[in-house]
């Protein structure tokens, strides 16, 4: 019991300070989107509507996930309600891939002649948070396997712990880019 | 932890979790590293010293090809150049440094049975060894290896038609750094979570060995610098396989317009230093921290001013955070933002002069054994003395316009990071080695291996900064350009000597290292007698590393020659006597 | 043949020191002692040369370079600017100069007055708040005054007056250096790499009316004690314009112009006359730049008005060279 305690604090230390490191990764670039953009010739565009339906979807997927570690602090099944979540999570991935195309079509280039430095930026930054939302998926998808398997008790459920740190972390990641991108 | 796994010779030397096993993995790659490093230092330093004429050596490592006729190619001088900077700042001294001493130290320091993660940590070593393939692999392709310096600036590192090192040489050192990163976040964040959880009974933070503390710190450097090394080279990927414009403006090469506009070198430059910086202290700290124990225990006193120590180290890792500007008071910048990074980088010296003289505070009264390891210690505080008073000028804006890129910089951060850095780790080795095989390094070799080291590091490095007063710009490959500079042979021809002598006596203390891992005499349990609960542990090394309990701490790690006791150390699971008070 | 030969005689030193090791232990073995153990006599040996090394070899060496090198450090600034910054260096280097005769001495005493003899004891003094108050306050007292002389001396060459200086530009490229005087009106015309073809290596944009009397040189000539503001372009990669006998560097980074004003003391003639026939003022590149990196240079000559003027006279003028072709 002492040593599962243990074992589940450091797991969530290591964690954290993981993420610690990926918040470093996206302040890197986001400070370099601002130097960049305080030098002048910034294309500004619209953001495409499917971003905002990215921002609804990691919102709901966020709730979702809440519910399924009450269920698995309960004692009841997660199962389930892990599945929304990658589901949705899934989704985001399809509506973030819309997003480029809206780009696309507005005439915002990852890069070539007519590209510029903005549009850059914000195929870099999102496909980054994608990279990393993969990840996430990945753990929801695991988690969900488990949870299926009964490997959770009421005591000790630190999977779906972990995996609800990092995907709400991404959700929150995700607002604060999207924030970032329409204001900053 | 008692019961017992079948090894087989994959999950023991191979993949294995073992801390200790990790660690001499990452010392025997980082000294593998260091040769090929060193090598290519003496191999472009034979060119430079000699121009024009033939040497068979680089005809025999470079072929036909990048050396024809036995004369070096400039290309390939570069790539030598940004190759020995790689290998020497990121695999010898900070995965080989680091990678070492946090792995082996951490769990025995602090009392604990192994990393937090074993997984992880093995992950660790194996994406660092993908990264050295990868690396050595860039050193076979055809248009050579990556050419624009460590620093790898853009356009330069861009722009495969500006130097041909900058073609798929360039994209495998691109890869290789990342995977480095990975392996250092990795190793990092284990190295933080197990200092701070699972420290043994009685082992507060201020009770740490100082060598512990230099590697707490040094991995949240690395934890939170990397990451941004990690975003900047990620956009010049963009930059070099897709086009995109972060870097790139305005450019015609080989005849050629680039339509990329609006991009900004100088943005890559903040990035980079912002990691930089805090890396030549990532390689510093631990070397200042193994230097630290290893002082005290061989001077058979406390080291003075613990908490000043700690405190300074501490400094000294913030401030490294808000100087990067000093790599780039001639880029332009505003020179009020100028202003401010001099502020910040003269500050430094503050911590640093605390540092050294409570070293030698420590020696003062001390009883010293000359163990090769101290000796080591005692020339890391004279070349961290002779760098750090260099540093003064090269921080000061005003002076760095003359001499920024010149030789001197080249003296100034071999003195202080290279050679320092190197003092530190071989200091490590020796101090360590007796618990790490069992067996003790030679001591005549290592007292030879040590002198010839210190003279010809001195040697080497103290010269150049006569070159870059001379006004001798580095990169250079050959001086024989401008007429200025053709007094400067004699120098030149001094440092590469020194080189060579410096270089072949190396191979003297590997020659030592494996010879003594099968052959040197064997090792009782404390042969330094010293404190640190790493000495308690037997001789033969086991999982788990104590056979019993662990040890719980009761003192300070410094109590040597404490008035009133037996014996001239007092162990750290000692508990105090009657009315006996912590120092 | 020959690698054979060389793989042979590492074998055989290898040998060779693997059979003296042996020996060295046999003996020890004999006299039955650790022949890895530190000794009393150990401590004594190396306590002494630690001060003999490091306390006179190192720092005689260092003498001795600056007696037999120091002629190699570039002669007296020659420029206005350059002299404030030779000052402050003078100042740092005295500094430093005292503060590493200071302690590597120190160094050097303590490691051998206090080697390990037999009867000899270490003294317990864990730390002393006084002493590392005192030591942390002493540098950061002598530091205050360095760093706001040095921002001084900074500010002073950053934001000095160039509204009066002649504008002259350099352009950058692999691997070589170009220049621009900016003419009569001394306003250079503008530029765009969009524009560079042909003898329009500069990409000088000829519908600007500042750009018809721009000349375009491939050396530079100044005039004493007349002021100039260097502006710095590049074609490819990063470069870097080092003039060091002016104490002269500004990086020169494709997609933006940057600058450096300073005012020329010394005549070429004069330097010549102080150094020696070869004398000349030379700019170099001092950012790695590819394969000639260490041969991009450009002459620079500081000379009398008449002399410049004599000079001028015989250049051509861009609306010259440009557009009539
Ligand atoms: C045998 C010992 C060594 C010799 C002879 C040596 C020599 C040199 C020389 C002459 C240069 C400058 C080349 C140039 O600018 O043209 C250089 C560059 C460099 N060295 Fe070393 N070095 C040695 C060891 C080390 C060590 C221990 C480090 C560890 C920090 C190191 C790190 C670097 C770095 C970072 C550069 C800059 C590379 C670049 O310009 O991109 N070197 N070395
Ligand atoms: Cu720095
Ligand atoms: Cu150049």
């Amino acid at each position: 019991m002492q040593l599962t305690l243990k074992k589940n604090k450091t797991s969530k230390q290591l964690l954290w300070i993981g993420i610690v490191s990926i918040v470093m990764f996206f302040a890197g670039l986001t400070s370099a989107y601002i130097v960049r953009k305080a030098e002048g010739g910034w294309l500004e565009f619209e953001m495409p509507v499917w971003f905002t339906i990215s921002t609804v979807a990691i919102v709901a997927s966020s709730a979702l996930l809440l519910f399924a570690a009450q269920n698995a602090r309960a004692g009841r099944s997660a199962t389930n309600l892990l599945l929304g979540t990658l589901a949705i999570g899934v989704f985001f991935t399809y509506s973030q891939v819309q997003g480029w195309d809206d780009l696309v079509a507005q005439g915002v280039y990852l890069t070539g002649e007519g590209s510029n430095a903005s549009g850059s930026f914000i195929y870099a930054l999102t496909l980054m948070h994608l990279l990393h939302l993969i990840g996430g998926l990945i753990a929801l998808g695991i988690t969900a396997v488990k949870s299926k398997q009964g490997k959770y008790t009421k005591d000790n459920y630190l999977g779906i712990q972990l995996t609800s740190i990092y995907w709400h972390f991404l959700g929150i990641l995700w607002l604060y880019l999207f924030l970032f991108f329409t204001y900053a | 932890m008692s019961e017992h796994h079948k090894e087989t010779f994959l999950t023991k030397y191979i993949f294995s979790l073992d801390h200790k096993m990790i660690a001499k993995q990452f010392l025997i790659t980082g000294m593998f590293m260091g040769v090929v490093g060193m090598t290519m230092s003496i191999l472009f330093r034979l060119q430079l010293s000699n121009p024009g004429e033939s040497f068979a050596v680089l005809e025999f490592f470079l072929g036909e090809k990048w050396a024809p006729g036995g004369v070096l190619d400039p290309n390939m001088y570069l790539s030598l150049v940004t190759m020995h900077g790689t290998i020497l700042v990121f695999w010898v001294l900070t995965a080989g440094l680091t990678g070492t001493f946090a792995n082996f130290l951490i769990p025995l320091q602090i009392g604990a049975r192994d990393m937090a993660s074993g997984f992880m940590n093995m992950l660790s070593y194996w994406f660092f060894f993908a990264a050295t393939l990868v690396l050595m692999y860039s050193l076979f392709v055809e248009s050579g290896p990556a050419a624009a310096g460590w620093t790898i600036y853009p356009p330069l590192s861009a722009l495969p038609q500006a130097i041909p090192g900058s073609g798929l040489g360039q994209d495998l050192w691109l890869i290789a750094i990342t995977l480095f990163v990975v392996s250092s976040l990795l190793g990092g964040l284990n190295y933080i979570v197990t200092i701070l959880n699972l420290r043994t009974k009685g082992m507060s933070m201020s009770r740490l060995p100082l060598t512990i503390w230099a590697l707490l710190i040094v991995a949240i450097l690395g934890v939170l610098s990397f990451p941004v090394l990690l975003s900047c080279a990620l956009l010049l990927i963009f930059d070099r396989s897709f086009g995109t414009s972060f870097y790139l403006s305005d450019i015609i090469i080989n005849g050629e317009a680039l339509h990329n506009t609006g991009g900004s070198p100088i943005l890559f430059e903040h990035l980079f230093w912002f990691l930089g910086h805090p890396e030549v202290y990532i390689i510093l700290l631990p070397a200042l921290g193994i230097v630290s124990e290893v002082i005290s225990v061989n001077s058979r006193k406390p080291i003075f001013g613990y908490k000043a120590m700690v405190g300074a180290l501490i400094v000294i890792a913030f401030l490294s955070f808000v100087v990067w500007g000093h790599h780039m008071f001639i880029t332009g910048m505003d020179p009020f933002l100028g202003s401010v990074f001099t502020f910040t980088t003269l500050l430094i010296a503050i911590p640093s002069a605390v540092k050294v003289f409570n070293y030698l505070a420590t020696l003062w009264r001390a009883n010293i054994r000359f163990t090769p390891a101290m000796l080591f210690a005692i020339a890391f505080v004279s070349t961290f003395i002779t760098g750090g008073l260099t540093g003064l000028i090269l921080g000061d804006s005003a002076l760095d316009i003359n001499i920024h890129d010149t030789y001197f910089v080249v003296g100034h951060f071999h003195i202080v990071m290279g050679v320092s850095a190197i003092y530190g780790m071989l200091a490590g080795v020796y101090h360590w080695f007796p618990k790490m095989y069992g067996r003790m390094m030679n001591k005549k070799l290592g007292y030879f291996h040590f002198w010839v080291t210190f003279i010809s590091a001195y040697g080497v490095f103290f010269p150049m900064h006569f070159l870059g007063l001379a006004g001798l710009p580095r990169r250079y490959y050959t001086n024989s350009a401008f007429p200025m500079f053709d007094g400067l042979t004699d120098i030149n021809e001094v440092i590469t000597f020194f080189a060579i002598i410096g270089g072949l006596v190396q191979l003297l203390f590997i020659f030592n290292f494996f010879y003594s891992i099968f052959k040197g005499t064997k090792a009782s349990e404390n042969p330094w007698k010293s404190n640190t609960l790493e000495w308690t542990t037997p001789v033969e090394r086991i999982h788990g590393n104590w056979p019993g309990e662990i040890p719980s701490v009761e003192r300070w790690p410094y109590d040597y020659s404490k008035p009133g006791a037996d014996e001239d150390f007092i162990p750290q699971n000692v508990p105090l006597k009657e009315g006996e008070t912590e120092h | 043949m020959e690698s054979i030969l060389v793989g042979l005689i590492i074998l055989l030193s290898v040998i060779v020191l693997v059979q003296l090791l042996r020996v060295n232990e046999l003996i020890s073995e004999v006299k039955n002692e650790d022949p890895n153990e530190i000794t009393e006599k150990d401590n004594n040996t190396q306590g002494i040369l630690t001060f003999l090394i490091v306390g006179v070899l190192f720092l005689a060496f260092v003498l001795w370079q600056f007696k037999y090198w120091g002629i190699h450090i570039l002669p007296p600034a020659s420029s206005l600017h350059g002299a404030t910054i030779d000052t402050l260096m003078n100042v740092t280097l005295g500094l430093i100069i005292f503060v590493f005769f200071l302690t590597q001495p120190v160094l050097a005493w303590f490691s051998f007055k206090y080697r390990g003899l037999k009867n000899s004891a270490a003294y317990y003094y864990p730390h002393n708040n006084k002493l590392e108050v005192i030591w942390t306050v002493v540098p950061t007292l002598v530091l205050t005054p360095l760093i706001i002389y040095g921002l001084n001396v900074w500010n002073d060459i950053t934001n000095a007056d160039t509204t009066n200086s002649k504008v002259i530009e350099l352009y950058a490229k692999q691997f070589n250096w170009t220049a621009r005087y900016a003419g009569e009106d001394n306003s250079l015309g503008k530029a765009n790499y969009k524009l560079v073809k042909g003898l329009n290596e500069l990409g000088v944009d000829m519908e600007d009316e500042n750009a018809g009397d721009d000349i375009i040189t491939r050396e530079v000539h100044l005039v004493i004690d007349q002021p100039v503001l260097l502006k710095m372009r590049s074609q490819d990669v990063i470069h870097s314009a080092f003039l060091p006998h002016f104490r002269v560097q500004m990086n020169c980074v494709p997609g933006m112009t940057t600058q450096f004003g300073f005012t020329p003391t010394q005549t070429t003639a004069e330097m010549k006359e102080q150094e020696g026939e070869d004398f000349e003022f030379v700019l170099l590149c001092n950012k790695i730049c590819g394969a000639a990196h260490y041969n991009m240079k450009m002459k620079f000559i500081v000379e009398s008005q008449e002399e410049y003027d004599t000079w001028m006279a015989s250049q051509k003028t861009l609306k010259n060279t440009l557009t009539l072709n």
